[in-house]
């Protein structure tokens, strides 16, 4: 287990019905580092992802973040964790820079007017920005979603599979974004199939597996997404 | 990114924005939505009034029949019994859909903010207050209206302001219980009420004396109002108190279950509501070993009745349904109406048909398993009569039995149970509503032509199995031409139900 990690996790057995779905996970991330997940369709990294951030309640084991147990209801964990899993839901009255207007200004973020704007041309909404979510395309939606937990200060960052539905060179970008905030302090734990994705933002990979859960290189993690 | 945390929303100020944002192009006036508070309300004085007419009509007649032999269990007790019924299922259901929930929306956009849960809930107790509200109304009017001594206007302002509060008392426990996690026994818990409650009187009604009349209980005024009005604050205080302890996951959850029943309800897909809404299928104790099954349509059979089986308050559905005909026999004045008797009857057996049309639902939700089988579609769906045959030849004679008192209405019920059997599996089989057709303008919105047929494909050949039993109980007695008649007729129709269960496609 890592020293003073940000993120502690002990014997964690994640499932449904107390029925596990992968191996238990043991693992700690350092602040200002990415952790990378990877496994088969249906091998339970969402799952594991969902149960990290209170979403879903733990088997067994732990999660500890910043020192103390994680519970979702903590206004705190909060404002300190931000998510993107596998949410493809929006208020259907709301214009995507209203969402994210709502998430700023949620978080008390100072101006929060330009920020949105610099998001909302970061993730290449801007034309798309005043539009109401049906009027969106899925790709779209899905950049509007990633928006949001750029938009509020944040110092884990949990994405699902964040290459999904978007186009190469979207994918390039949000990579690199991710790459220079964790250059910069920010923790990120992800879940993916991308290659790419992988070896840019990831320092460790965790293999999610019925008989055990691992951590490898992403040089290895790569291997291994290759082989399929 | 600078923030500051008293700069934050709170989960009013969430909701505010929310509101804000929407108004901002929405088209509604004051004026429009003033007029459609007006409609709404002019259309509630509308239904109380005809409902309210027609139940004053109904106790009339009723009151002007001569008594009935072997009636023996008050109007009021059967009144108490229907308002019991209608209670479980809204508590049943609202334990179901949380009763606090999150929309998909806001459980993405608006749990993960660090506002405070219970404002950003409260809205949403506002909500589930009125659903109580209306459903309390909705409940306590019929009953209060339908007592056999014809209620006075203050009497029926109580009553329904009595069961408002009641409602709303009920709502609060139901959440502080969803906020402790202990809402799973809620719903179990309120179909064994519903079912001791018909099965009990029923019983009693039939082989013994039933003395007890509920009446209003005799205490003062302010005690019978304070009470109520101190439990419902009491309840609703703690209910909004523990909001903050929901747990995002669970209200997701039942958010979603919200969502689906909703859009299930929309688009009358009865089928999917009825899986929205279900409880969830527990995994099995033991592993069945099957070693009967030699044939394929063993393999049927025997699949269904672990189906069956393991169908959260079968039991329960099929006991309503044996015993709810005999609540309405042994019930002064319902009993001496043959086409109320009839009704129930109808009701009863459609409860009981729907519980054993389960393994045909999932069937035809999976078609896979059967295709498996080495046998032809037709011959799976035959197979799959037999385990409702069984089934309802026992509900329907036992009910049949019980409700004229004798052995040869045990034989008429018996003989209606082909058709009823072919109903379930007709039902189970029925096809999805066509949206891709012509559609028909309705109060409900567009509903797509031949929607009356689709939806009540199985429960039709079904009533019409009855036809002889309801013969049988206007005349009065079972002549043996009616018994070899409606076993004719029962077996025609079960046998045009499992021929065309499945539609050529």
């Amino acid at each position: 287990m890592a020293k003073n990690a940000l993120l502690e996790v002990q014997d964690l057995s994640v499932g449904y019905g107390g029925e596990p779905v992968c191996a238990p996970v043991t693992l700690g991330v350092q602040a200002g580092t990415a952790l990378g997940v990877i496994g088969p369709n249906g091998a339970g990294k969402s799952t594991v992802l969902q149960t990290l951030v209170g979403l879903l309640p733990a088997i067994a084991g732990s999660v500890q973040f910043d020192g103390r147990e994680v519970d979702e209801r903590d206004a705190g964990f909060r404002r300190d964790v931000a998510t993107v899993l596998d949410d493809d839901a929006f208020f259907p009255s709301l214009t995507g820079a209203e969402h994210l207007l709502l998430t700023a200004r949620g978080h008390g973020v100072t101006a929060p007017d330009a920020v949105v704007e610099a998001e909302v041309e970061e993730f290449g909404l801007a034309d798309r920005a005043h539009a109401l979510p049906s009027a969106l395309s899925s790709g779209q939606r899905r950049r509007l979603a990633l928006a949001a937990a750029f938009v509020r200060p944040a110092k884990l960052l949990v994405l699902d599979e964040p290459e999904r539905r978007l186009d190469a060179q979207m994918r390039r970008r949000l990579a690199a974004r991710i790459a220079a905030d964790v250059a910069e302090g920010l923790t990120v734990v992800f879940a993916s199939h991308d290659a790419e994705f992988l070896s840019t933002v990831a320092r460790r990979v965790l293999v999610v597996d019925d008989h055990a859960c691992t951590l490898v290189s992403p040089k290895a993690a790569v291997a291994a997404l290759h082989e399929g | 990114m600078n923030a500051d945390p008293a700069a934050e929303l709170s989960g009013a100020g969430v909701r505010r924005f929310t509101r804000q944002a929407t108004a901002t192009r929405a088209d509604t006036s004051w004026l429009t939505l003033g007029g459609d508070v007006l409609s709404a309300l002019t259309t509630a004085g509308v239904v109380v009034a005809v409902f309210g007419g027609a139940f004053s009509a109904l106790r009339e007649r009723i009151a002007a029949r001569p008594e009935a032999a072997a009636t023996d269990l008050p109007g009021e007790l059967t009144a108490l019994v229907a308002a019991l019924l209608v209670t479980a299922g809204v508590v049943a259901l609202l334990s179901r859909l949380g009763p606090l929930s999150a929309t998909p929306a806001t459980a993405a956009w608006w749990l993960p903010l660090p506002a405070d849960r219970r404002g950003l809930l409260r809205g949403e107790l506002r909500r589930v207050c009125g659903v109580g509200l209306v459903a309390a109304v909705v409940v306590a009017l019929p009953v209060v209206l339908a007592a056999p001594a014809a209620p006075t206007l203050p009497e029926v302002v109580v009553t329904v302001l009595a069961a408002a509060l009641v409602s709303l008392a009920a709502v609060g426990v139901l959440v502080v219980l969803q906020a402790r996690e202990l809402t799973g026994w809620v719903a179990p818990a309120a179909g064994a009420v519903a079912t001791v409650a018909v099965v009990v009187p029923a019983v009693v009604g039939t082989v013994g004396s039933w003395t007890w009349v509920p009446t209003a209980p005799d205490i003062s005024l302010p005690l019978l109002g304070g009470v109520p009005v101190l439990l419902a604050v009491a309840a609703l205080l703690a209910a909004d108190r523990v909001s903050g302890r929901l747990r995002a996951g669970a209200l997701r959850e039942r958010g979603t279950a919200v969502f689906v029943a909703s859009a299930s309800a929309l688009s009358l897909d009865t089928r999917e509501l009825g899986r929205a809404l279900g409880t969830p299928v527990h995994p099995p104790r033991r592993t069945r070993s099957w070693s009967w099954v030699r044939e394929p349509w063993q393999a049927v059979v025997a699949g269904d009745l672990a189906v069956f089986s393991r169908s959260p308050w079968r039991w329960g559905q099929l006991a309503i349904g044996t015993a709810l005909p005999v609540l309405a026999a042994r019930t002064d004045g319902l009993g001496g109406v043959p086409a109320l008797v009839a009704v129930a009857v109808v009701i009863g057996w459609s409860v009981a048909a729907v519980a054993l049309g389960e393994p045909a639902r999932r069937a035809h939700g999976a078609p896979a398993a059967d295709r498996a089988l080495p046998m032809g579609a037709k011959d799976v769906v035959r197979a799959r009569a037999i385990v409702p045959v069984v089934g309802l030849a026992v509900v329907c004679a036992v009910s049949a039995g019980v409700v004229g008192l004798g052995w040869e209405w045990a034989a008429l019920g018996a003989a209606t149970a082909p058709a009823w059997a072919g109903a379930a599996v007709r039902g189970g089989y029925r096809p999805e509503l066509d949206w891709s057709g012509p559609v028909l303008s309705s109060p409900m919105g567009a509903v797509p032509t031949g929607v009356g047929v689709t939806l009540v494909r199985g429960l039709d050949l079904g009533v019409l199995g009855t036809v002889p039993l309801v013969i049988g109980l206007l005349l009065g007695e079972v002549p043996d031409l009616l018994l070899g008649i409606a076993l004719g007729w029962s077996l025609l129709l079960g046998l045009i139900s499992v021929e065309t269960a499945q539609k050529k496609g």
